[in-house]
């Protein structure tokens, strides 16, 4: 297995306080990495600067090789690198339908102009957003409220929506915020699956998360941040009986580690 | 609304602009209203042009400098090169289209009321470039503007001297209304293609769009260029009208005016500009006759209109073009 | 040298006090009020005709002019701009309204008022006069002084009594205002009420040195916003700074660029575009985004 997405030595200052101090990591092609860590470790500054949204001061990030770290954000997504967001991540006034269409954008071939005019290739490409958002949307569960505006819709399926709206990138390589967020132990145990499926797809996932279960549940792999710095990697198994990570997580005040 | 309702509203609309209202005149002998109209015409182009700034989310109150621009660069080049007319208007256009370039990419990045301010100054600061510059000659302006002359391909006259004609009013009035319905077929055509719905999405998420591959940045520079275009080749139209054009021309009343446009008309609507210039161009010439109450009752029915239907007038009729925002509707 | 700065420092004040009233309405509710210069001229003219025509006592005719743009003010915000806010989708829609009142202040002035120059009485003789190296009438120095009073009398409330605090909170963060019990609405049109006054001072001072007319409204309104934006939108301090640096620009361009006029204007304007390009939360504005 290769390593699809390499994390080197990243950094991360802001002002006088550094978010995240000399990260390095690797993320296998197609595995399922999980990045943990008591509240305030850095993990949403490390997507962000995976993802280009934030400039580092620091290391790199590479993907299959080539550097992606401080490119323009669209740019990096156009490498195949997509994100997720936590709040926020939809369309609010557009239909599901619409949502999913939209984020083909990266996959059209037509040129802006081409669009304007109505060229053949331009047509062809509407066509085939129409179908696979209709696929993706049937994938995920979302087929039936597919005319819905997007900020009516429940948590559950606003998640869903938002990894529609990631997956319609057809992305190499997806960036998870907190997909669990605010679910009960029935919505997560369905979402793990869907994550999983997605996984079945073709996409190397990345995710940030809190809830314990779920992540030992679906990951390869784990990193655990704490305090901006990488203090354990392994399997889910090597990560429950990690010392520093048990530590790290008993200091602070939030939830227990779900042995 | 159904296809078939557009198709015919869209026939009623051309039939009632291109034939009716010039019959209308002709017997009514009401020429004046050429003039009138052919502004609404002009003015709603402009605001056409501002209305797609506030499709990318941004308030421009700085149409007037295009328009100045682009009266200006069509003056000059007719009256001290002896371009034609008609070469002169594209070009003004593009003019204008490049210095938005320039203009738009630092300040595009600014939100709110910040580009609002920006756009602000940026009339004023046009108004004094052209009061400075030699060649525009200061606050002599540019006069004596020829008349826009023929085109001829093959010896074939297209389009027939305005100088000879008996009555030039109508010859503008066609010129303005069709480069109008031209524009707004374009913005229409914009709106509901892929590109529309880009902007849609920035508009509503820019993070989520930018992580979804849109160019931000390209995108919003688009637009603006479109949109200086248009104020551009209004301003070179009037120019040719009035036959002068002066540094005063155009000013941030003018570009307050633009937005007014928009907003009146509703900024949901593609054709809201349209509406919105006619009401208040045509209302406030409509006022003429109270005299030294004409500002007062225009105001005050402006405010009402405010505050009646704060969406714009179109509000009333049509369901928004999914705008997205709580979902009031 | 001590001229110009003495010029800049009395046209900074007057300034300073426009701004301040225009920020904190932008504070408040996030709306620019694009009718403030006309709150001015109402100012002026009202301290005009209880000052200038029934000549009263001058401190009565500011009094009077302070209470009628209050009045104003707290009218507007309640009947006009509150609805508007509860009933559009869009934030920009205040922007209209306030256009549109601006033009209607413009007529109702030019009709009660008409649209000559106006002017009263100077309220201090004599001319100042430093070896010639510094020269200003004493009714300037008086007016320069009122107006610095009136600008620490307001950032003292502002800071310190109970309505400044709620102000200050609001304009903060109106939900967490909300929470803490502040009544929105009411302070809303407090703060409005008080912005208009503010304008309407600076109206009723300057009216005895520069005049009033009808038509000044719409550039007094501009130059507010630029002060506004130099220094800061919604923060006091930027009001104050703002005003001080255009005052003084202004007070240096035209002595210095004094022949070339309009150059003096056009530079300001093309540095001010690069300067909030640059940096477009103004000298001590809140960075924004």
């Amino acid at each position: 297995m290769n390593d699809i997405l390499q994390v080197i030595d990243l950094t991360k200052r802001f002002g006088g306080l550094t978010a995240v101090s000399n990260v390095t990591f690797s993320v296998r092609e197609l595995e399922i990495l999980s990045v943990i860590g008591p509240n305030g470790a850095g993990k949403s500054t490390l997507f962000k600067l995976i993802a280009s949204f934030l400039r580092t001061s620091g290391g790199e990030v590479r993907f299959r090789g080539e550097r992606i770290s401080n490119l323009a954000p669209h740019i990096t997504a156009r490498k195949g690198i997509v994100r997720t967001f936590q709040e926020t991540n939809i369309f609010k006034g557009m239909t599901v339908r619409e949502n999913v269409i939209i984020a083909h954008h990266l996959r059209s071939k037509a040129s802006l102009f081409g669009f304007f005019i109505g060229s053949p290739v331009a047509v062809r490409d509407e066509r085939e957003f129409g179908r696979s958002a209709d696929r993706i949307l049937e994938f995920l569960g979302l087929g039936e409220i597919a005319n819905e505006i997007a900020s009516n819709l429940p948590q559950g399926h606003l998640r869903a929506l938002g990894i529609a709206i990631g997956l319609s990138t057809e992305p190499a390589v997806l960036l998870l915020d907190e997909p669990f967020a605010g679910m009960n132990h029935d919505e997560t145990m369905r979402a793990v699956e869907m994550v999983r499926s997605v996984r079945d797809r073709g996409v190397t996932l990345l995710l940030v998360e809190h809830d314990m279960s779920a992540v030992m549940k679906i990951s390869d792999r784990i990193v655990v941040l704490n305090f901006g710095e990488k203090i354990a990697e392994g399997t889910p198994a090597e990560i429950q009986k990690n010392e520093s990570v048990i530590e790290a997580y008993l200091g602070s005040e939030d939830e227990s580690i779900g042995l | 609304m159904t296809r078939t309702t557009k198709i015919v509203g869209t026939a009623v609309f051309l039939a009632v602009v291109l034939v009716g209202i010039p019959a209308f005149i002709t017997v009514s002998e009401r020429w004046d209203l050429y003039y009138t109209l052919t502004s609404v015409a002009l003015l709603s182009i402009a605001s056409g042009g501002v209305w797609l700034t506030f499709y990318i989310g941004r308030i421009n109150i700085g149409q007037g400098a295009y328009a100045l621009m682009g009266g200006y660069v069509s003056a000059i080049l007719v009256v001290k090169y002896g371009v034609s007319f008609w070469l002169t208007l594209p070009l003004a256009g593009l003019f204008c289209a490049a210095a938005s370039v320039v203009i738009g990419l630092p300040i595009l990045r600014l939100r709110g009321v910040y580009f609002a301010m920006v756009t602000l100054v940026l009339t004023e600061v046009a108004r004094l470039l052209m009061l400075a510059l030699p060649i525009t000659n200061g606050a002599k302006g540019i006069t004596n503007i020829p008349l826009p002359g023929s085109v001829k391909i093959f010896g074939l006259t297209l389009i027939p001297d305005f100088a000879t004609l008996s009555n030039v009013r109508p010859a503008f009035y066609y010129l303005s209304v069709i480069l109008m319905i031209v524009s707004f077929a374009a913005l229409y055509r914009l709106v509901n293609s892929r590109l529309g719905k880009l902007c849609r999405s920035l508009q509503q998420n820019e993070e989520l769009a930018s992580s979804i591959g849109v160019n931000i940045s390209y995108l919003r520079i688009i637009a603006y260029v479109i949109s200086s275009f248009l104020g551009g080749i209004g301003g070179a139209i009037f120019g040719a009208i009035s036959q002068s054009v002066y540094p005063s021309s155009f000013t941030i009343v003018d570009s307050i005016n633009f937005m007014l446009n928009c907003f009146l008309g509703g900024l949901g609507y593609v054709f809201g500009p349209i509406l919105g210039t006619f009401v208040l161009y045509f209302g406030w010439d409509l006022l003429f006759e109270t005299g030294r109450f004409q500002l007062l009752i225009f105001s005050t029915v402006l405010i009402g209109l405010i505050l009646a239907l704060p969406n714009g007038l179109l509000s009333l009729r049509f369901k928004r073009a999914s705008w997205g925002s709580s979902g009031r509707e | 040298m001590e001229q110009v700065i003495a010029n800049g420092l009395y046209l900074g004040a007057q300034y300073a006090l426009i701004a301040l009233g225009l920020t904190l309405i932008f504070a408040l509710m996030n709306i620019l009020n694009f009718a403030h210069g006309q709150l001015y001229v109402i100012g002026g003219f009202v301290t005009y005709t209880i000052y200038g025509r029934l000549e009263l006592p001058f401190v009565v005719a500011l009094f009077a002019a302070a209470v009628t743009l209050a009045v104003i003010g707290a009218f507007i915000e309640r009947f006009l701009f509150r609805t508007v806010i509860k009933r559009s989708i869009r934030e920009e829609s205040t922007m209209l309204l306030a256009a549109g009142l601006a033009f209607f202040l413009d007529a109702v002035i030019l009709l009660i008022f008409g649209e000559k120059q106006r002017g009263v009485p100077k309220l201090v003789n004599g001319i100042f006069n430093w070896d010639f190296r510094l020269i200003m009438p004493y009714d300037r120095i008086l007016i320069g002084f009122l107006a610095i009073l009136s600008i620490v009398t307001f950032v003292l409330y502002m800071q310190y009594s109970k309505t400044g605090r709620a102000m200050r909170a609001l304009a903060q963060d109106r939900v967490a205002a909300q929470l803490m019990g502040v009544n929105v609405e009411r302070y809303s049109m407090i703060g409005f009420a008080l912005g208009a006054m503010l304008a309407g001072v600076v109206g009723g001072l300057l009216v005895t040195i520069t005049g009033v007319n009808s038509g000044i409204g719409g550039p007094i309104s501009i130059k507010a916003f630029m002060m506004v934006m130099i220094g800061g939108a919604g923060v006091i301090s930027g009001a104050i700074a703002g005003g001080f640096i255009l005052g003084m620009m202004e007070s240096v361009g035209l002595t210095v660029l004094h022949s070339y006029g309009d150059i003096t204007y056009l530079v300001i304007f093309a540095s001010l575009m690069v300067f909030l390009c640059i940096r477009p939360q103004g000298l001590m504005g809140k960075p924004w985004g």
